[in-house]
């Protein structure tokens, strides 16, 4: 898979077009910028651990059943994903408060919150991204009401997988900013990344920030914190099944299929009107990055021959 | 002319075909375990019937890493002679030797009996000392002797045999042996080291092995 044509290019990631007009190539940056462009740098390292990182966990948000725009990890800067149409709406979930709530409200950092807050800016240069609520959304029809609804869902629900894998990490969510987008069908997928510059991670035990902060308020240790989050996400198991049904493919007699047919039939389910039988392996997974295209790579390289069989699957667990 | 005979866990016609090399045509011959990394100067590789590995998940799907593949691979693709037989032949078209696959038979059973064959063409080092359009007898014992591919023009130079009068397995074309387009890869589902001499039955497979030791 190719770049193409630059299509955007962003403080922290470029996207190309493809040869498959269905998928985009993201590529990652070291670039980084805070406090609206004010505040810019490079940050060596920060694009491959931010690609690392983002692949990893929209994997694992993949296994848990939340759609989203991930398709695999093509280097270690470059990300397949789906073509989608962005809303420009961020989506901001908070478990505790920080930087700009605790600004704007006047709260200390680090105040827990009974339960998680979602707030919604507007993507927009020229007016700084202001904040709006769903009313403004709606007026502005930047999502209709469904899929605003169905936006806080996948936020919530995101929100929830990512604060107890990161827990497993020794990382505390603090909050986090997501950007969704729909493809042609109207489907919506998470997109964007998830990395350290989008979410807010302090240490469980030092309570020392593991983020965007640490370059955002000249805290030292910037690069460590991409590669700390880096070494921490990669190294945490994503424990996972992988159920993979195997077929013969539909213009190949399935003489198995036919038997168990009739034999149907001979005890009077006459309505059964076909039989195609398979096979079915699960496999059980541990920590890999990459891992749906692992799996593929699996079918082709032993579970399936594909001159005679056709194979899907999906996750279980 | 050497020949070796690659041993795979669960290869079970190994030794018939030993006897017959060394036996029957008086040949040199030796084993080589399925974990060597080297075939050691031999002129003709047999890949024998069996089920290897148990013939789990696919017959011949495992046995195509082992280790000794990686060199059966380069001797074939400098022109050595290969030679496989029931199971062998699986391995060879799941390691990509070989075009196609093999599927279960369509009558879901294993079958042990003589079919009679045509041998389709005889310029090739394998069927040289048979005629063109010959009826022979020889045994076949398989499960999965289904012969398939997507479009089987692409190979109608290829088919080396064919069943004759009845196809048992359902295999494509009634194709029971194929080579590869150099000429030099060959895999066929009946077993002619069970019928290489009078006494068996029939004697119609010696000649695959004397074709061998007179192209070499």
């Amino acid at each position: 898979m190719e770049k193409i044509k630059l299509l955007y290019e962003g403080k922290a990631k470029k996207v190309y077009s493809t040869s498959n007009e269905e998928e985009f190539i993201i590529e990652f940056k070291d670039d980084a910028t805070a406090f609206d462009g004010l505040k810019k740098a490079t940050i060596s390292g920060k694009g491959e651990a931010n690609c690392a990182i983002s692949s990893r966990l929209f994997e694992l948000l993949t296994i848990e059943g939340i759609p989203n725009h991930y398709i695999k990890r093509l280097n270690e800067r470059d990300m397949l994903v789906k073509n989608v149409k962005i809303f420009p709406i961020e989506v901001i979930v908070r478990n505790r408060v920080a930087g700009s709530m605790a600004k704007r409200l006047g709260l200390e950092e680090g105040t827990p919150l009974d339960k998680s807050i979602i707030e919604f800016c507007y993507k927009s240069d020229e007016l700084h991204d202001p904040m709006i609520n769903e009313d403004h959304i709606l007026a502005l029809k930047l999502a209709t009401e469904e899929e605003l609804s169905t936006i806080k869902n996948l936020s919530l629900k995101t929100n929830k997988v990512l604060i107890r894998f990161f827990m497993s990490c020794n990382l505390e969510l603090i909050d986090m900013k997501f950007e969704f987008g729909k493809d042609k069908d109207g489907n919506i997928y998470l997109a964007d990344e998830i990395s350290p510059d989008t979410c807010r991670l302090w240490d469980v035990e030092t309570r020392m920030s593991w983020d965007k902060d640490r370059f955002r308020k000249d805290l030292g240790q910037v690069e460590e914190a991409y590669r700390e989050v880096k070494d921490r996400v990669l190294n945490t198991p994503i424990k996972g099944k992988v159920r993979i049904l195997i077929q013969l493919k539909p213009q190949i007699l399935d003489a198995q299929g036919s038997v168990i047919m009739n034999a149907l039939k001979s005890l009077g389910f006459d309505e059964v009107i076909g039989v195609r039988a398979g096979k079915l392996l699960e496999l059980t997974l541990d920590r890999r990055i990459d891992q749906i295209e692992r799996i593929e790579r699996m079918c082709k390289e032993l579970l399936v021959n594909p001159v005679m069989e056709d194979s899907e699957w999906e996750w279980i667990e | 002319m050497n020949f070796g005979i690659i041993v795979f866990p669960g290869s079970n016609c190994e030794r018939d075909c030993f006897y017959v090399i060394k036996d029957v045509i008086e040949q040199p011959v030796r084993f080589i375990w399925h974990k060597e990394r080297d075939l050691n100067r031999v002129d003709c590789v047999v890949l024998p019937g069996g089920f290897s590995y148990g013939d789990y998940l696919r017959s011949g799907a495992i046995a195509r890493f082992s280790p000794i593949m990686e060199a059966v691979r380069n001797f074939a693709e400098k022109g050595g002679l290969v030679l496989g037989i029931c199971n062998g032949f699986q391995i060879l078209t799941e390691a990509g030797l070989l075009p196609g696959a093999l599927g279960r038979n369509k009558g879901l059973r294993f079958i042990c009996r003589y079919v009679s064959l045509r041998v389709e063409r005889t310029d090739t080092p394998f069927t040289r000392d048979y005629r063109e359009g010959e009826i022979v007898r020889m045994p076949i014992a398989h499960n999965e002797g289904n012969y398939y591919i997507d479009d089987v023009s692409t190979i109608k130079d290829q088919i080396i045999l064919r069943y004759y009068g009845e196809n048992p397995n359902g295999s494509i074309d009634n194709i029971a042996g194929i080579i590869n387009k150099e000429g030099n890869v060959f895999g066929l589902m009946p077993h002619p080291e069970r019928c290489s001499e009078k006494i068996l039955g029939s004697e119609d497979g010696r000649r695959i092995f004397t074709s061998i030791v007179r192209s070499l």
